[in-house]
């Protein structure tokens, strides 16, 4: 009986540990004392710790370790990398070789396997900062130290050229037939209007179903659309009409980092001295830039 | 096409047998030691391995993996392990705990008869284990770990969850560049790997095929 005993408590116990592992809110970790991480071979995973550094200052946190890891996916204009070349460019990944520049670190891209898990990667310190096309969603505020916002987005129609002068308002959408990816914030769009779509997994397959003629119509990021589509890119006859929504992006930093003023400093003075505006017009997003 | 895309897939796929081949490493011995403990004749040690082997193989292995990557930072905001790292800790431990129980069932399934006799010939519990059991006891383990070893390959795709870029993730990636077939193409590898595997099984059973 008192073993029968002793082995419930056990498994109980570790149930209980189990349990605890898996809730754990993002967060908890937030008031601990920074560890300096030295570069660790093999995935590129640069997180191993280092000597114990009792400086709350997320900023002093990052330059003493000397890399500025960069969570993003793969997604241009922002961030991807060119056809043959194994270095991420983009106006993101631009921007944040700049800015590390700036704070005299190295910077590191980290390709996130998983986009829902970015706020956990932050505050476990896998990653320093998120920066990649980034919605700010209340979500995200509530998540993260949000930056000011640097771009603007929104959700697009893109149809043919020759289509394009009969379906310039959000009543005339209607009678086409749609493809948009599945989950995002243009099907929640749609989805708004009533409006049925074919899924596909991501905006790339939506304009390739509009380009080959599958469906009439998609609905795609306005900064993507602007980078993709028209004059000079693989897309020369399809356009954008109607915009849906608006959206804007932002970067995201560790809760209550004082990275987060750092970057908006970086910001506003590469602003100034023009940097944001050459980065954006060679990535062909100049027009979606904030000014600070 | 194909070429750059078999690149890139046998870049993850060193990855993918890396993983295999380290986990193996750590989790052959690794399993013995817990299938000794769950064996033991001192209850406290038997419960509590047959505890951590009910959790173990109870449990989603990718919810394990999250758990070893995220956990350490999460709950006491310690630095974490690096990717790879954590990803063969968490293979280390299920495998070994699905090792465990196959030991267990090859070192039962030796007849009580056999450790009278070498008690009666004046042998230790160490010499019979090792010039009795031992032999016979690999010898009924190898189909189920060959079970094993090749769900262990398959397996290995799970640790894209913390971003380690293995072959499936990397197949993954063509999806945004509006190519499908180079992720249907990695199961190629797969089976090349696990025939090569099989082949190995087979040849290691032949070897064996002594005590008829």
């Amino acid at each position: 009986m008192k073993r029968k005993l002793l082995a419930l408590i056990l498994a109980l116990g570790l149930m209980g540990s189990l349990a605890a592992c898996s809730g754990g809110a993002p967060g908890g970790a937030a008031a601990t004392p920074a560890p300096a991480g030295t570069p660790a071979a093999q995935t590129g995973a640069p997180e191993a710790g280092g000597d114990q550094q009792a400086d709350d200052s997320d900023l002093a946190y990052v330059k003493d370790k000397g890399t500025l890891i960069v969570g993003m996916t793969d997604f241009a204009p922002m961030d991807y990398k060119a056809e043959g070349s194994d270095e991420w460019i983009g106006f993101d990944a631009d921007m944040a070789k700049a800015f590390a520049e700036s704070l005299g670190v190295q910077v590191e891209f980290l390709e996130l396997g998983n986009w829902d898990t970015k706020a956990i990667e932050l505050e476990t310190r896998a990653i320093d900062v998120v920066w990649n096309g980034m919605t700010l969603t209340e979500e995200v505020r509530s998540l993260m130290s949000v930056s000011e916002p640097y771009c603007l987005n929104g959700q697009v129609v893109v149809l043919p050229k020759d289509k394009a002068a009969d379906y310039t308002t959000v009543e005339s959408l209607s009678d086409l037939s749609f493809a948009v990816e599945n989950g995002s914030a243009g099907a929640e769009q749609l989805d708004e209007l009533n409006i049925s779509y074919t899924a596909t997994q991501n905006q790339a397959a939506a304009l390739m179903e509009v380009a080959s003629g599958a469906s009439d119509a998609c609905v795609i990021d306005l900064l993507m659309a602007g980078a993709m589509i028209g004059e000079g890119t693989s897309y020369p006859d399809l356009t954008y009409t109607v915009q849906l929504n608006s959206e804007e992006y932002g970067v995201g930093f560790r809760q209550g980092s004082d990275m987060t003023d750092a970057f908006n400093n970086f910001w506003k003075e590469a602003y100034a001295a023009g940097t944001v505006m050459e980065t954006a017009t060679t990535y062909g997003v100049q027009e979606s830039v904030l000014e600070p | 096409m194909l070429t750059t895309v078999t690149l890139t897939l046998l870049e993850g796929l060193l990855t993918t047998l890396e993983l295999f081949a380290l986990t193996l490493l750590l989790a052959l011995p690794l399993g013995l030691v817990i299938s000794f403990g769950s064996m033991s004749t001192f209850a406290p040690l038997r419960y509590l391995m047959k505890t951590i082997v009910w959790v173990i193989r109870g449990t989603p292995l990718m919810i394990q993996i999250l758990i070893i990557f995220y956990g350490p930072g999460l709950l006491f905001g310690l630095p974490l392990l690096p990717r790879f790292t954590a990803a063969l800790v968490s293979f280390a431990i299920n495998y070994a705990c699905y090792f465990s129980e196959i030991y267990r069932g090859g070192i039962q399934s030796v007849p009580q008869g056999q450790y009278e006799a070498g008690q009666v010939l004046g042998m230790t519990r160490s010499q019979i284990f090792f010039r009795i059991t031992l032999l016979q006891v690999i010898k009924r383990i190898v189909p189920p770990m060959s079970n094993e070893f090749i769900t262990l390959v398959k397996d290995t795709a799970l640790v894209r969850v913390i971003s380690v870029y293995e072959i499936i993730w990397m197949g993954e990636t063509f999806i945004k560049k509006g190519m499908i077939w180079p992720l249907f193409y990695t199961a190629v590898f797969y089976l090349v790997v696990n025939g090569i595997l099989t082949l190995l099984f087979g040849w290691v059973e032949q070897k064996l095929d002594y005590f008829k």
